[in-house]
């Protein structure tokens, strides 16, 4: 264990944390010192929210020890990280939408409401932000309610501000200004650690850096000694980052001389992403890279008719099926496996048969549904897919969650899709049965299906694609030709790097 | 941006109340008579108190539909009590057991995450049980009349002192809610519970509080429904909770948490109290009473999701598009690189 310097604001030694049996944080080591920005960078996953819920006492470490100015604390509820002036400023705001700012700023506090109002009209003036004490928090644009979290760290006395991707939904000039605080507060001797997607603003903000994978800090230093190459293969597991192509992608390549694209997206803008374009041809992979946050499943479920399209047009095989609802774009042969399994994906209290045949329910019932058609297709896709169940009435949450996507993606190829979009298929499922998901996406492949394959996992696009882009911020950034498909290359591009030069200053 | 004040809810139920009195003594000018308004205001005394209590978890974001038992509970027991002689014995026990009642129903709410629909029914099915079992499904009659005359005492005219205990526990409460920190505790649970775990504020501690000032404001409801009706049947408080849950929502207090005050609950409980002398001073029968309370809160549940969905769709977009338009001025400062 390293020494515990009296000092340093903050010091967490040898941290893990799992969620039954998934270790999530494997021996965190970090320091913070007065005036020190710390900028923690980590893919989706890595365990950057859960080491920060840790020292913000919402989640309680297995193992390990939170020291502040040398004093080994229990950081055991929120109240006491904000007693000690830790404050965490989340991704989203977390205001009162239906309390006015001052209310919002002042909650929680116990002292005289008066000097408070003071000393608030005080930091703001010194700060030199303006913002209407009275607006009701609902009607504040996202900037504003990032500044009135702020506000309400600063009030607190905090000597340390956790900031969790602020600049996420800022515009660029309220990055500027954001930046400008930051500076401010860095010169005040705050201690603020960073977390950030976006590795130009590493350079800009930070003096100091700590890379996280997989539950553990794998480099950390000065940021001096960092450029961006170092970064992006700081954020390769391990493995990757001696040779390029570590993962060979071994299914057969596409002829596209005589192809036409079967699925054509033009133009296309929603909420959440901005002129998406993009096309896949019979029997090809198409990876669309991106962290999350990045548009990529608000423009799949926009396209599936979950959310209105603003512009642009979506067509199979020619046919526009743009704004059609979810039912009708089913109909002309679209199916979606939606990210989040739990929420999106299963009828947990339904047996396996149910949720097979649940998509297609409208094409067999003629009143009465016909049992034995049911039981067919999902004896098919059981055998096809090697599903473990013990009978198709098992129900749908006693399955693993490897078996669970199987039945999923069953239930989505039940229409007989000509274009499946998947949408992080393997995320949360075992080692063998990821082999098993991959097995059957090139078996897919091979029948002709069209596949957009969206992941946050670069491995499995490596492994996987025939063609790749990489969404950045709501936008397509880089198209990748198979050969270019690097987990290098998607991790600069999905962090908003192309090409050595930088997408955002 | 734009400056926005929006007229507080309860104000407009307040010009709802006096709409609909001017609009009833447009058609029967014997309602406008101020004796008539008061008898009004005093006949809902029950459901105000009960309102003002269950105001404080619907505030938090959960709900209550034990409070119509719980005032069934308190009466018998307070009746039960002073016909024996022991009027402050039964008093201290009504309210006891209705603060027992919120301490349960917290409990279970805020430490076993039971959802507050669920474990009120349930609580309200054991105390309506209960109160069988305790009076051995007799009727509670013969009360001391100096206990009955305590809800008919009157001054300036028809006002009694009911009524204004009543308003004076409505404004006090009303301070403590929005002129103290703790007070604010409870809007901020319902508004925003993560929010609030974040800032160090004991989330289900405030429910736990909720919970018990309804179990208390249902029993002081009881006392006073005692000595109002003065004879206690096994079906006492029947149906209170539709009334009161209606009465908050008429009063501007959102069923999703956060939004309300008990100026508006008392106010809708005026309104709904009004409404039954309404169709007895419009000739129709009282049979009435329930169905119009029903409609009445399902149109104003409707109205008020519908604006609470449109709301939440817009802050949704909002966030979609900054991270779009960031992307913009981005790829404009490459071009420029």
């Amino acid at each position: 264990m390293k020494e515990v310097h009296s000092d340093s604001l903050l010091s967490v030694r040898s941290i893990t944390k799992a969620f039954s049996a998934n270790k999530v944080l494997k021996g965190i080591d970090l320091d913070l010192n007065r005036g020190d920005v710390l900028a923690l960078i980590g893919g989706n996953g890595a365990g950057k929210s859960t080491l920060m819920k840790i020292i913000m006492g919402i989640y309680q470490q297995d193992e390990g020890d939170i020291f502040m100015s040398g004093e080994l604390i229990n950081m055991s509820k929120p109240s006491i990280a904000l007693a000690h002036g830790i404050y965490l400023v989340p991704q989203e705001p977390m205001l009162f939408p239906n309390m006015n700012v001052l209310e919002n700023i002042v909650m929680g506090f116990k002292e005289n409401p008066k000097t408070l109002q003071k000393r608030l009209k005080d930091l703001m003036k010194q700060l030199e932000w303006v913002i209407d004490l009275n607006r009701k928090a609902e009607s504040l644009s996202i900037a504003e309610q990032q500044l009135v979290e702020i506000l309400r760290g600063l009030l607190r006395n905090s000597n340390i501000l956790i900031l969790d991707e602020p600049t996420s939904s800022l515009t660029f000039n309220e990055v500027k200004s954001l930046f400008k605080i930051v500076e401010d507060l860095k010169q005040k001797g705050i201690g603020i650690i960073y977390i950030t997607h976006r590795l130009t603003e590493v350079f800009t903000i930070a003096n100091r850096v700590a890379i996280m994978s997989d539950g553990l800090i794998t480099l950390s230093g000065p940021v001096e000694n960092f450029d961006y190459d170092m970064l992006v293969r700081g954020l390769l597991p391990d493995e990757v980052t001696m040779a390029e192509h570590s993962t060979e992608n071994k299914s057969k390549p596409v002829d596209y001389a005589n192809a036409k694209p079967v699925f054509e997206v033009k133009n296309l803008c929603g909420n959440g992403f901005h002129d998406i374009s993009l096309s896949v041809y019979a029997g090809e992979i198409l990876g669309l890279a991106g962290v999350v946050g990045a548009g990529r499943t608000e423009l799949a479920t926009s396209i599936f008719g979950q959310d209105e399209l603003l512009s642009g047009s979506v067509s199979i095989d020619g046919v526009d099926i743009t704004g059609l609802n979810t039912r009708d774009v089913m109909d002309k042969g679209l199916s979606y496996v939606p990210e989040d399994r739990f929420l999106h994906g299963i009828f947990g209290i339904s047996d396996v048969a149910t949720n097979t045949t649940s998509s297609k329910l409208r094409n067999m019932s003629k009143f009465f549904i016909q049992y034995k058609q049911e039981q067919e297709i999902t004896a098919q896709y059981v055998k096809l897919f090697r599903t473990k169940v013990t009978g198709h009435d098992q129900l749908m949450s006693s399955l693993s969650g490897g078996n669970q996507q199987k039945v999923v993606i069953a239930r989505a190829l039940a229409t007989e899709p000509k274009v499946l979009i998947l949408d992080e298929p393997t995320r949360g499922i075992d080692a063998g049965a990821r082999g098993d998901v991959y097995a059957i996406i090139q078996e897919l492949k091979s029948k002709g299906i069209a596949i957009l394959l969206i992941s946050s996992d670069f491995e499995e696009i490596v492994e996987l694609s025939d063609r790749a882009l990489s969404m950045f911020s709501g936008k397509i950034n880089r198209e990748f030709s198979k050969n270019e498909i690097t987990q290098d290359n998607l991790m600069a591009a999905a962090f908003g790097v192309t090409k050595g030069r930088v997408v955002n200053a | 941006m734009h400056k926005q004040r929006s007229i507080p809810r309860a104000t407009t139920s307040i010009i709802f109340l006096v709409l609909m009195f001017l609009g009833v003594g447009l058609i029967n000018p014997a309602f406008l008579d101020i004796n008539n308004i008061l008898l009004s205001l005093n006949s809902g005394v029950v459901f105000t108190i009960v309102a003002i209590g269950i105001a404080f978890v619907i505030i938090t974001g959960e709900i209550d539909v034990s409070v119509g038992a719980t005032v069934g509970m308190t009466a018998a027991i307070c009746g039960n009590f002073v016909r024996d002689g022991h009027p402050f014995l039964g008093l201290s026990i009504a309210v006891l057991v209705g603060v027992g009642i919120g301490v349960i129903n917290g409990f279970g709410v805020a430490y076993m995450k039971i959802p507050s629909i669920i474990m009120t029914l349930g609580t309200n099915g054991i105390i309506r049980g209960m109160i069988y079992v305790y009076t051995g499904g007799r009727w509670i009659e013969n009360l001391p009349m100096e206990f009955k005359s305590l809800s008919q005492a009157q001054f300036m005219g028809t006002f009694t002192w009911f009524y204004l205990l009543t308003l004076i526990a409505m404004i006090l409460i009303y301070v403590v809610m929005n002129r103290t920190m703790i007070g604010r505790y409870f809007r901020a649970v319902g508004d925003n519970a993560n929010g609030a775990t974040l800032l160090g504020i004991p989330v289900k501690g405030t429910k736990m509080v909720a919970f018990m000032l309804s179990g208390l404001f249902a029993s002081i409801g009881g006392i006073m429904y005692t000595s109002r009706v003065g004879f206690i049947t096994p079906i006492a408080g029947m149906g209170y909770e539709m009334k009161v849950i209606a009465a908050c929502v008429l009063g501007g207090i959102s069923l999703s948490g956060g939004v309300g005050s008990v100026i508006g609950a008392s106010v809708g409980a005026a309104i709904m109290a009004s409404i039954s002398r309404i169709l007895v001073f419009l000739g129709f029968p009282s049979d009435y009473d329930n169905t119009i309370t029903g409609i009445l809160l399902i149109i104003i549940v409707v109205f008020d999701s519908v604006i609470q969905h449109r709301s939440a769709e817009k802050m949704r977009k909002q966030r979609l598009a900054a991270k779009v338009v960031h992307s913009e001025t981005a790829s404009e400062v490459r071009e420029h690189a």
